[in-house]
């Protein structure tokens, strides 16, 4: 199988400012991919780059198999996009937006889908009404409607639940993982370091470079872990890298005697070890 | 079939929002009125006939220009022309979609400006006469929009806009026969004049309010009329950008 996105030795630049530089990258169909990285990283110039409104400075993109720019009209039949920003018709009703958009690739049963989406977003009641009296959230979610409605093979999303309650968060977690499931690639973006707990694989972009691709997993790994525990009273600490055998590798060395009444562990959170990382990285370019 | 969806969307937009679309046919008529008060204060020996219809035509041509080009560059602030073309909409669906929903505001701008002009200024034309003068300020509005599309692909947001009003305007003021004879102007800017659409507008006018007249003489104004249609379509499409 074609991977989803194939991205060679690619740079952008904007005038003198190198916003991508020298990215490459796989990535396999039907999974989530995450994007993270802190403002300013390239995250929107990468996506516009692969679906194709931004011409590479060098290198090259493929998205399933294909040139974004030479072959956009296969191409465009196949790819979903959410800006980062809302980018809808605010003088149009929500459904009327969702429907305009959809009506591009000829989308059977358009209406039908329309309202099932717009009921997965839970919009029905406000589906009429026009998107200028929206909130924030709520043209959030029309705009990844619009996304979705041509039921696309890959989708881009810049920064998706920016902006979007707790609730349909995970909501629209609920659905990426669904997508996934059925064969969707998700290519996401996002600033929320916690979110990208939830790909299944994530680069770290920091300054147009890629820093690391790791699994989530790999990446809370490369944290620290804070033990801490009484022995006879007294509160001691330790700290260790976050992986299980150096886990069980402290516990031998406690022997784990009746005098230690209580452990806590406490794993670094994900911002830290992505910061962390860019920090590393960053500093060892500066230093040579 | 994708132009229309667009051109459909555009009428729902205008719908959507009415005060809108309420000033863009009632500021024509304003100003067509002050005109009246203008001319009004004239010595009655200026044909004042001369200037009414042809400054009608240039309130409709500068209005749909304006508008066209202004929305068209907030599609392009607001990320939407960028998801249009994502979504699969070519560039020629965008202009032919612009260019027929705007011909429906442009139409009825067109009528009203007319209507006003003949009712206020007393004129009193043929049925020919006023359905060709219509048919003149039709044609003339689909130029402006088809203007405005183009121009609007130089404009990264709405500010640009601003700069080619006079750029355009201007001239077709003072160079294209509305208020000052071609004839006497000094060769060059004769020259522009004829670059602008509008004199070939004003042309004609001049020419089918006259008691008699033969269309025949208006023939090649009307053909380098339509022409612009085309040259401004083919000019926009080449220009509308859908990379960085
Ligand atoms: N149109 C542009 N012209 C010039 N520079 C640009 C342009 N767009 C982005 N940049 C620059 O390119 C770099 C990357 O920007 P980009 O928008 O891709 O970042 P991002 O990771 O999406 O940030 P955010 O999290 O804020 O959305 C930034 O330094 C930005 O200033
Ligand atoms: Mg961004």
């Amino acid at each position: 199988m074609t991977n989803a996105v194939e991205i060679d030795h690619l740079s952008k630049d904007y005038g003198k400012l190198r916003a991508l530089d020298n990215i490459i990258l796989s990535v396999p169909q039907g999974a989530i991919y995450g994007l993270v990285g802190p403002n300013g990283a390239g995250k929107t110039t990468l996506i516009k780059t692969l679906v194709g409104t931004l011409k590479p400075t060098t290198g090259s993109v493929k998205v399933l198999g294909l040139d974004p720019l030479q072959d956009k009209w296969k191409l465009r039949k196949h790819i979903g996009y959410m800006p980062q920003t809302a980018a809808l018709y605010d003088d149009l009703s929500a459904k009327k937006n969702i429907l305009f958009f959809g009506a591009a690739q000829n989308v059977p049963d358009l209406e039908k889908k329309a309202d099932d989406i717009l009921a997965f977003a839970e919009l029905t009641d406000r589906g009429n009404d026009l998107v200028r009296t929206f909130s924030g959230g709520m043209k959030k979610r029309v705009s990844l409607c619009c996304a979705l409605i041509h039921q696309p093979k890959i989708v881009f999303l810049d920064e998706p639940t920016a902006a979007i309650d707790p609730h349909l968060k995970i909501e629209s977690w609920n659905l990426f993982r669904k997508l996934a499931k059925s064969g969707v690639t998700l290519f996401i973006s996002t600033h929320l370091m916690d979110e990208a707990l939830l790909c299944d694989k994530v680069t770290i972009l920091g300054n147009g470079k890629i820093i690391a691709v790791d699994t989530p997993q790999k990446l809370l790994e490369r944290g620290k872990t804070k033990l801490k525990y009484s022995e006879n009273g007294e509160v001691k600490e330790s700290i260790l890298d976050s992986t299980p055998e150096s886990l069980a590798n402290e516990l031998q060395k406690l022997g784990l005697n009746q005098n230690i009444t209580s452990i806590s562990l406490q794993p670094d959170n994900i911002e830290n070890i992505v910061l962390g990382i860019i920090g590393e990285k960053q500093n060892s370019e500066s230093t040579g | 079939m994708n132009t229309f969806i667009i051109a459909r969307r555009i009428l729902n937009q205008l719908q959507g929002d009415k005060k809108y679309l309420a000033l863009s046919i009632i500021a024509p008529l304003i100003i067509i009125y002050f005109l009246k008060l203008l001319f009004n204060a004239f010595p009655p020996n200026v044909p004042i006939t001369n200037f009414t219809i042809p400054i009608g035509a240039l309130i409709v041509h500068f209005l749909s220009f304006l508008l066209c080009a202004i929305l068209l560059v907030q599609e392009r602030t607001r990320g939407t022309l960028e998801r249009m073309l994502i979504s699969g909409y070519r560039r020629t669906s965008i202009i032919g979609g612009y260019t027929l929903g705007y011909l429906g505001l442009a139409t009825i701008q067109a009528a009203a400006v007319l209507f006003e002009s003949l009712w206020l200024f007393n004129l009193d034309y043929s049925g020919q006469t006023i359905f060709l003068l219509f048919i003149v300020i039709w044609l003339l509005a689909v130029v402006s929009v088809m203007l405005g599309i183009f121009i609007s692909t130089f404009a990264q947001n709405e500010g640009h806009v601003f700069p080619f009003i006079p750029l355009i305007i201007l001239p077709s003021v003072f160079l294209t026969g509305l208020i000052i004879d071609t004839n006497t102007l000094p060769g060059w800017a004769a020259f522009i004049g004829k670059c602008l659409p509008l004199h070939y507008a004003v042309n004609i006018i001049h020419e089918i309010i006259k008691p008699t007249y033969s269309l025949s003489s208006t023939y090649l104004d009307f053909t380098i009329l339509i022409g612009y249609i085309f040259l401004l379509w083919i000019l926009a499409s080449l220009t509308l950008k859908e990379t960085e």
